[in-house]
């Protein structure tokens, strides 16, 4: 039994190996990922940010502060009326940037007692830099010129999402469930249908080996090719964005039991599709819409609502938010419950596999 | 233990209202090549799938090595081995490594070095199997087939698609096998092949043994005799031994010998007659004869077509 595992288990490694295809996809491809999506949304060009501002104070003060916030030339200022409930206005019109003026603003200022501006941001964003960098200056300008440099404006920063986050932050747990997915879903479907049509499955259908066997050794080299994706996910994060993450228990649970997962729908794909090409075709269906609509680029929150809705069907949209529940947020109790429900979806795949994979039979 | 080392009887593959294998009857004696002759379709694949434990019969009675096929399924795995029809093996691993994969899928192995030197492959140990051509893949094939030291082993048209040289190295790698005591079942549609490697044979179309026993049997059997041919004896021939039953075949006029008497009857009448032609031969009747006549198909260059 453990010899046969192992032989399948090294077969595959050995082959692997010999095949840079595999190793670029494997490795070079998530690298790739993470490098362009961290240079499209860090970079900090010369393009304008949005910055919503609720003047609660309406006062001139006030009045001069937006101005110098606008004269900064790298934020578009929008007003948002003073009677709007922050939190629903957000919501509604997916905002990323929100300064809050409290009332009393130009009154403390004239007086010189201490004064807070609320700035909320989500973190996710690329912007989210850029915009803090803003205000900033043009708090410290203001505080200058009232008072001499004593700080009696001081800017709280609030999160939208969470606090003292990056993009890339976001990013590398969702390339990590992608990069699950993908190298599940493709590399099962991909050896299933070409080991089928080589008469290679009839072959060991011959041999005493069974189907538990076959899938032992299939899902623990899966676990490698993506503990070597993760691996360079992880090294990548840390040189190039200095990203000080780590995997805990709970995110090593979560990508094992998500290799199991999508493991198991390869095997499904391929029991119903047999023609290597098509094959390629279905899974590239099927992990296609899950890539995009899962979360791994973009939030869930900043899609349309039947969007939102589609994307708690799909299992990588789990995968995500728990591995962000445990690598970002530090967020245990939501981590477990992301990994129960993989966890549940992973044996039902797997049940169903057992039953309906038959390489044994004709 | 006796002689025959498998024994089918009445044996029926039905795939909905096709019948692949419609009742067939077959002894195997130990230590044989044992050829089943068929074109695509006629159901040698099923037949040899059976017997090899990954398809179910509908009907029939088989028994390999004194194990019942619907009890004993996994003794007989243990001591059967399998070349399928159109195998590849893995391409990025080398012919030694391949091998040992399939060796370590079985607690009993033969020794991957000796399996090496049995299909005369030490040159190629450390290819890698895509880097093969198709008469080397065949061969590492034929030595996967004998990874756990079968007493049976099965060949499932271990030949189709090679050129005529890399076949005859294959006939040579499965005449070792018979000459090392294992039993052959081969599958093949060359007429060739099943003649000139074959202890006995099987002529197998439309699910149906049409045809039993050793070439020089079969033959004998079924081949209707021998026959003269007068080349380019054309019209004139024709009428001159119409008393014979004449067949032509373009400038050629056969007939058939059911007597001695009858060449010299012939020759007679061809002389009497003062027919022109150029030379009278004596023909026996081939495995393609056979076959043509049992079977109404056509052969094209001893592979037999659709
Ligand atoms: N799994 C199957 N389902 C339905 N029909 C099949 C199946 N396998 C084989 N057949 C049919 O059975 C017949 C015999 O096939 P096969 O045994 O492969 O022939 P051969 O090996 O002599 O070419 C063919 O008509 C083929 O189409
Ligand atoms: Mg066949």
């Amino acid at each position: 039994m453990a010899n046969r595992v192992k032989m399948v288990f090294s077969g595959l490694a050995k082959q692997f190996f010999r095949s840079p295809g595999s190793v670029f996809w494997t490795i070079a491809f998530p690298v790739m990922l993470i490098l362009i999506f961290g240079a499209i949304f860090s970079g900090t060009g010369v393009s304008k940010y949005d910055l919503y501002v609720q003047d609660l104070d309406d006062s001139l003060v006030s009045g001069i502060y937006i101005d110098g916030l606008e004269a900064t030339g790298v934020l578009n200022i929008h007003e948002v009326p003073v009677n709007e409930d922050v939190d629903a206005f957000i919501e509604r019109n997916s905002v990323v940037n929100l300064l809050i003026i409290p009332a009393g603003f130009g009154q403390a200022l004239t007086s010189g007692s201490e004064i807070e501006v609320t700035l909320r941001q989500d973190s996710t964003a690329g912007s989210s830099r850029a915009v803090l960098a803003a205000v900033n200056a043009v708090t410290q300008q203001a505080n200058n010129e009232v008072t001499g440099g004593r700080e009696v404006i001081t800017v709280r920063s609030g999160s939208i999402v969470s606090e003292d986050l990056s993009f890339i932050d976001f990013f590398l747990p969702g390339t990590i469930g992608l990069m699950v997915m993908m190298i599940a879903v493709q590399s099962i479907v991909g050896y299933q249908t070409r080991f089928r049509n080589n008469g290679i499955f009839r072959k060991l259908a011959t041999t005493p080996m069974n189907n538990a066997e076959w899938l032992s050794g299939m899902m623990l080299w899966m676990l490698v090719m993506v503990a070597i994706s993760v691996a360079a996910i992880m090294v990548t994060g840390m040189l190039m964005y200095d990203v000080r993450m780590s995997l805990d228990l709970m995110a090593i649970a979560m990508i094992v039991v998500a290799t199991g997962l999508f493991t198991a729908i390869g095997m499904i794909i391929s029991q119903f599709v047999k023609d290597e090409e098509v094959a390629g075709t279905a899974a590239g269906a099927i992990t296609f819409p899950m890539m995009f609509l899962s979360g791994s680029f973009f939030p869930l929150e900043s899609m349309p609502e039947y969007l939102q809705a589609f994307a708690q069907v799909l299992p990588l949209t789990y995968v995500n938010n728990g591995l962000r529940d445990a690598m970002v947020y530090g967020n245990a109790s939501g981590a477990m419950d992301n990994l129960l429900i993989v966890l549940v979806m992973a044996v039902a795949f797997i049940v169903v596999t057992v039953a309906i994979s038959g390489w044994k039979k004709e | 233990m006796e002689d025959n080392v498998i024994t089918v009887r009445g044996l029926v593959k039905r795939y909905q209202d096709l019948i692949a294998v419609d009742g067939v009857d077959l002894d195997v004696r130990s230590g044989e090549i044992f050829s089943i002759l068929g074109p695509n379709g006629a159901g040698k694949t099923t037949t040899v799938e059976i017997l090899e434990c990954i398809r179910k019969a509908t009907e029939g009675e088989v028994t390999i090595l004194g194990h019942d096929l619907r009890t004993g399924g996994k003794e007989i795995r243990r001591q059967i081995g399998v070349l399928p029809q159109e195998f590849n093996a893995f391409d990025l691993l080398t012919v030694r490594e391949n091998i040992a994969f399939f060796a370590g899928m079985y607690d009993r192995q033969a020794d991957v070095d000796e399996l090496i030197s049995l299909v005369d492959l030490e040159h190629k140990r450390d290819t890698y199997f895509k880097n093969l051509s198709g008469g080397l893949k065949q061969r590492v094939g034929i030595a996967i087939a004998m990874v756990n030291d079968p007493r049976i082993v099965f060949l499932d048209e271990p030949t189709t698609g090679l050129d005529p040289g890399a076949r005859r190295e294959v006939w040579e790698v499965i005449r070792g096998l018979r000459a090392k005591g294992r039993t052959i079942i081969l599958t093949t549609h060359y007429m060739e092949e099943a003649e000139v490697l074959s202890d006995r044979l099987a002529i197998m179309n439309q699910g149906k043994f049409i045809a039993l026993g050793s070439p020089s049997e079969v033959v004998a059997q079924h081949g209707g005799g021998r026959t003269c041919v007068i080349r380019g004896g054309g019209e004139a021939a024709m009428r001159s031994l119409h008393d014979m039953g004449p067949e032509r075949d373009g400038d050629d006029v056969s007939v058939r010998i059911v007597h001695k008497e009858d060449l010299v009857s012939i020759v007679t009448a061809l002389n009497r007659d003062g027919v022109e032609y150029e030379e009278v031969m004596l023909k026996r009747p081939t495995l393609e004869d056979v076959f043509l006549k049992l079977t109404g198909k056509s052969i094209e260059g001893g592979e037999i077509s659709g």
